[in-house]
């Protein structure tokens, strides 16, 4: 069966949306060894990031196996990952000098 | 497929065979169009579109690039008053025991003349090039380089990490493989460090990103906006390790800020750089030839949007959106939209673009040759 997200790297906390997902979707995303399925907790487009585990606030956020940005609150599993609730420190405060509230 | 490697008398071996036939400005772009014209089988035209230039830059950018294994012999076509002296060139490539020859037009006669004259060097040096003595090469003998253009939201998610996973293959079979693009590695100066394989490869990679953001920042041109949030980029990290994927996993070698600096050098993975003043193209052939310059055999070439560029070495495009794809599959070479419709893992998909570069090294014509595109 065709996967509707792509998990970059075994150790990312985030898979990518690779179709428009619904709200209680289950979805699975894989790689290798490693096999995550989460139910989706709200609609996520395509290119979008979702959830694989519960993610503390503070913590990286793993993408392509490297830190895309630390989560700016708790973000549970199956919920989006983007710039309402995850923040790069090291170019997050710039972001709006650019015209990008994030 | 065997690869059949083209013996040259400096050790190189290269996949292609051609006559070389370099313009040292853009006085001289329209004779030496003329005898492309001429003999178009077996020959490559570049140069320096540029004009008086007394700089380095050119001088050695003409110099790697008619040096390149390709490259069996080289005529180069002066006008004869600009700094990118055809003699000059003539000689440094000399140095490397190819059939060299060079004319001015301003000394030759014209275009009549130096058309002539040309014909008759380039005669004898086709059909010598054509009896190149050919040897057994293996993927250790191979450097490849993977550049992005066009991307979209498949770049980074398919066919990104694709050109990586095939680039891992090769460097586990003794080869080198190599990526550019410096200015868009923007917050990937601590991850690079890391994976460098000592103190000095490190500090140097972080100097050189760290440039290329400060450079962007006092100019306000951050390559960051609405539209790729909107597309699902959460930070800039983000959208620089799309592009960093095409790194693949194994550690840094070194930055090559020269032509040339490859010689000598442990094989395994490294990053590119233009040597400063040294563009002789624009867009994406400036890349193509840059990795040439650097000694690449071939190249991927990642796009989204599409293109059709070519260049001095057989360029292999991989696409991963569907719909691009499908109006574009006379100018693709590696479909790699079964990753974006989730019907096959990037670990199956970049062996076999790993397969691919070999069968590219081995003689299989890449879609940019079929079409004949040189990009001058």
């Amino acid at each position: 069966m065709a996967s509707k997200a792509i998990l970059l790297n075994a150790h990312d906390d985030v898979a990518t949306a690779l179709v428009d997902l619904q709200k209680d979707e289950q979805i699975n995303a894989s790689l290798g060894d490693r096999s995550v399925d989460v139910v989706l907790l709200q609609d996520i487009q395509f290119g979008h990031k979702l959830a694989l585990r519960d993610i503390a606030k503070g913590e990286n956020v793993l993408k392509y196996g490297l830190p895309i940005g630390q989560a700016l609150e708790d973000i549970r599993a199956g919920e989006s990952v983007h710039v309402h609730n995850c923040r790069s420190e090291r170019f997050g405060h710039r972001h709006q000098k650019y015209g990008v509230n994030a | 497929m065997k690869i059949l490697g083209f013996q040259r008398p400096d050790g190189q071996l290269g996949i292609r065979n051609k006559v070389s036939i370099i313009f040292t400005t853009d006085c001289s772009r329209f004779v030496a169009q003329k005898l492309k014209l001429l003999f178009p089988q077996s020959t490559q035209i570049f140069g320096y579109p540029g004009g008086c230039a007394f700089q380095d830059g050119p001088v050695n950018k003409l110099t790697a690039l008619g040096n390149h294994s390709s490259s069996a012999a080289a005529l180069i076509i002066g006008l004869g008053c600009e700094g990118t002296d055809a003699y000059k060139i003539a000689d440094a490539i000399a140095v490397t025991g190819r059939p060299v020859e060079a004319i001015k037009i301003n000394e030759a006669g014209g275009d009549i003349m130096t058309v002539e004259k040309g014909s008759h060097i380039l005669v004898e040096m086709i059909q010598n090039a054509s009896m190149s003595e050919r040897v057994e090469m293996t993927p250790a003998d191979l450097v490849v380089g993977s550049e992005c253009g066009g991307s979209d939201s498949t770049s980074g998610l398919a066919s990104n990490p694709l050109t990586g996973a095939a680039g891992d293959h090769l460097i586990d079979a003794g080869g080198t493989y190599m990526h550019e693009e410096v200015s868009e590695l923007m917050g990937c100066a601590d991850v690079l460090a890391e994976r460098a394989v000592n103190d000095r490869v490190a500090a140097d990679i972080r100097s050189a990103i760290e440039e290329a953001e400060a450079r962007c920042f006092e100019g306000g041109r951050f390559s960051w906006g609405y539209g790729n949030i909107q597309g699902g980029l959460t930070s800039i990290e983000e959208k620089s390790y799309g592009c960093l994927a095409k790194s693949g996993t194994k550690p840094l070698q070194g930055l090559l800020r020269t032509y040339g600096a490859l010689k000598g050098q442990p094989n395994g993975y490294y990053i590119s750089m233009s040597e400063p003043n040294s563009g002789t193209f624009s867009g994406d052939p400036e890349g193509i030839n840059q990795f040439a310059a650097h000694g690449c055999h071939l190249a991927m070439f990642t796009t989204g949007c599409g293109s059709t560029t070519g260049g001095l070495i057989p360029v292999l495009k991989v696409i991963a959106n569907p719909t691009r794809m499908q109006l574009i599959r006379d100018n693709a070479d590696f479909d790699a939209t079964p990753i974006i419709r989730g019907e096959r893992s990037l670990d199956e998909m970049g062996a076999e673009l790993y397969q691919e570069i070999l069968n590219t090294a081995a003689g299989k014509l890449t879609k940019s040759e079929i079409h004949g595109h040189y990009e001058v």
